[in-house]
């Protein structure tokens, strides 16, 4: 699985992208995963009272996971997850 | 009057003289200020049918109620004028200092009106308004305009003006305002350029009067209070600006490359935000009693592009960027500068470059068109040569000021100018973000973005998340923001205040300062009255629900790579309810209950 960072996690991880070689089900599984990886300050950043933080953006093949499932939305070994804090422009 | 000032000036060019007169007290309670009230002027005195660029038609400059108090982000005014660009009411909106200092000049609106017959600039210092000679200043960039009018007038005078690019009638020229903010669409800079008016240098020392103060600062410091705590609004525009999108449209498959043959880019990042900000970023930069200082002062350093300045937005970086084949920040920064210094849009310019880029690659356009230049996708050096060209209309360049679409028509392929109603559209594929696609196709000054932001909800999961790929439920959601858009840019309010505060809040502020009672549904029934006149407006000129639609290449040619591949966009199946919700019938012309329900 390739997990790619940007923005503010770029400074969160010190890495633009990371290819994980473990299996999570799911998002849930997965931030937590990465979580471990990177400790609190990345924890705090995903995680909302245990819900998906509203300060993220998380894409699983350019699908936004707010509209696939949230932390339920499962995820595969051959998929790309793109990890943006929430922005925005115009 | 609360909130507005009661004073709008009327000046004719033609015949040199200058007028105060009594802003319209009904007018600017249904009509807000701004855009809206800009609206119902130029719809109320300008013939549909007259020269986009001849003396009957007129140009209005602005400022909304909120404009100049400390509402959040209330630094904006608006041009309104008969688009030269494709003959839509249409303007454009500009954030900065000038809006604030005409509204403290003592000013709801100034309406030019006529040509002049020699360059001339208008001087304003509250009460004294002179018509000043501007020849020395024909021919000079926006900087150098900026600098000579200062020295001439006053130090600390606001200036919006054009550069050659205006002067030149160019289709795509802007007005620029403290030399880098600019009112960029819909080529309103021609229009001043028309009128030989080079530049209006402002200078203010009114106040605005406010209706319940008390209930006003309450209203402004929860609506403050709740952009800092939206991490849009508070934290994420003012460290990476708007280019941070480049890697979100990117990711998401909606990101337009090389004239829209596609929408993802594998080099994406070396232009977006992140890179920005590691490398050209001076610092960030707000307009007047912004918290939220998405501007982007930057430095170039490598000697082939260098300079200083401001820029890029997110547009400009991928008009001059990935839809140009160019992954080289550098030379984009620098086709940003010389937009600034001629005054020219960069969505059209770059989007206007790219199209050429296509053209050349079939062989519709060759070196013998080009000047010489080699204009294959990629060629960044290029790419900076030909905004120069546009600039001073030299050479090839006086084809790409007419825009995209008379370039692609004269040789016959009008199919590849990406835009809608002629004008050049922004950086969402409506191929891989379905709402947005609405959007465009239904705007009333064509492509634009900025006027029902949809990316909001269908890509960035902002509110209410929705499915960008599903076109159910997209014509009401159009509706909304459309709408919502056009009542907040007639307040005076910026576009990006509404990450972090809806209509409520804006209604509840605006009733504040205005002493007028505006609920959320008054205040969003007034952003319909607005679109609706922008509607008539275009079905007078002879625009048909046929000219409601997108580029063929969207409809029908499939996104090559990336996550959207394989996708189009279904205009069909949203138009249709589009016009239903809209109270429009299916040729796409209001009721006749609409009208009378908006008391059109
Ligand atoms: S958000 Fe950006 S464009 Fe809007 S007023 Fe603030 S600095 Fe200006």
């Amino acid at each position: 699985m390739l997990i790619k960072y940007f923005a503010t996690f770029r400074e969160l991880t010190k890495e633009n992208s990371l290819v994980l070689n473990a299996e999570p089900a799911n998002i849930a599984e997965l931030l937590e995963l990465l979580s471990d990886r990177y400790g609190t300050p990345f924890r705090k950043a995903v995680f909302e009272d245990g819900e998906l933080s509203s300060l993220m953006i998380l894409l699983v093949n350019g699908r936004n996971v707010r509209i696939t499932g949230g932390l339920a939305t499962p995820v595969n070994p051959t998929d790309e997850v793109s990890v943006f804090p929430m922005v925005a422009g115009g | 009057m609360n909130g507005w000032i009661g004073t709008t000036l009327r000046v004719d060019l033609s015949r040199g003289t200058i007028k105060r007169e009594r802003t319209n007290k009904l007018v600017a309670r249904d009509y807000i200020g701004a855009r809206g009230m800009g609206v119902k002027i130029i719809s109320d005195e300008v013939d549909p049918s007259a020269d986009a660029l001849g003396p009957d038609n007129k140009l209005v400059f602005a400022p909304g109620p909120f404009t100049g108090t400390f509402a959040p982000s209330a630094g904006r005014y608006n041009v309104i004028t008969k688009s030269p660009l494709n003959g839509t009411i249409a303007g454009s909106n500009s954030g900065g200092v000038f809006g604030p200092e005409l509204k403290f000049a003592g000013y709801d609106a100034v309406i030019i009106e006529g040509q002049a017959k020699k360059p001339v600039y208008l001087w304003i210092k509250n009460d004294l308004v002179e018509i000043r000679d501007a020849s020395a200043m024909w021919g000079m960039t926006v900087a150098d305009t900026t600098d000579a009018l200062r020295e001439q007038t006053d130090p600390d005078a606001k200036v919006a003006c054009i550069g050659p690019a205006g002067e030149n009638l160019s289709l795509i020229a802007s007005i620029m305002n403290e030399m880098h903010r600019a009112a960029g669409r819909t080529g309103v800079g021609a229009v001043m350029g028309s009128k030989k008016l080079k530049a209006i240098a402002v200078i203010g020392t009114g106040e605005i009067t406010v209706a319940d103060p008390v209930a006003f600062k309450a209203a402004v410091m929860d609506a403050r209070g709740k952009i800092q705590a939206n991490p849009v609004g508070g934290v994420g525009l003012k460290a990476y600006g708007t280019d941070v999108l480049v890697n979100i449209l990117n990711q998401s498959g909606a990101l337009p490359v090389n004239n829209w043959q596609d929408a993802y880019s594998p080099v994406a990042d070396k232009i977006g935000g992140e890179s920005l900000a590691a490398n050209q970023l001076v610092r960030p930069k707000g307009c007047f009693a912004c918290i939220i200082s998405c501007g982007r002062a930057t430095k170039v350093t490598n000697p082939a592009y260098a300079g200083v300045g401001e820029g890029p937005e997110y547009e400009s970086a991928w008009a001059f960027g990935v839809d140009s084949g160019i992954d080289n920040l550098d030379a984009i920064i620098k086709a940003n500068y010389l937009c600034n210094e001629y005054g020219l849009d960069t969505i059209s310019m770059g989007s206007t470059i790219a199209c050429a880029m296509e053209l050349y690659e079939l062989g519709l356009l060759t070196k013998k068109d080009t000047d010489g230049l080699d204009l294959s996708f990629g060629n960044a050096e290029v790419m900076v040569e030909l905004v120069r060209k546009t600039g001073v209309g030299e050479g090839f360049g006086k084809r790409l000021q007419e825009g995209s679409y008379r370039l692609a028509d004269s040789v016959g392929r009008p199919d590849l100018s990406m835009t809608v109603k002629k004008q050049e559209m922004p950086a969402y594929d409506p191929r891989g973000v379905q709402g947005i696609g609405l959007n465009y196709a239904t705007n009333n000054r064509g492509g634009c973005h900025v006027r029902g932001y949809t990316i909001a909800v269908e890509v960035l999961g902002q509110g209410a998340p929705t499915d960008p790929h599903a076109t159910e439920g997209k014509a009401a959601l159009d509706i909304v923001f459309q709408d919502l858009t056009s009542a907040l840019d007639s307040s005076g309010s910026c576009l990006f205040a509404t990450f972090g505060i809806g209509g409520a809040e804006l209604a509840g502020m605006l009733s504040a300062l205005t002493g007028v009672d505006y609920s959320l549904e008054e205040f969003m029934k007034a952003g319909a009255r607005i679109w609706n006149l922008e509607r008539l407006w275009n079905l007078k000129v002879g625009y048909t629900a046929a000219d409601d639609t997108l580029p063929v290449r969207l409809l029908t040619e499939p996104i090559k790579t990336g996550p959207s591949k394989g996708r189009v966009n279904h205009l069909d199946q949203m138009l249709p309810e589009y016009y239903a919700l809209r109270g429009w019938d299916a040729a796409g012309v209001p009721t006749p209950e609409k009208l009378a329900e908006l008391a059109l």
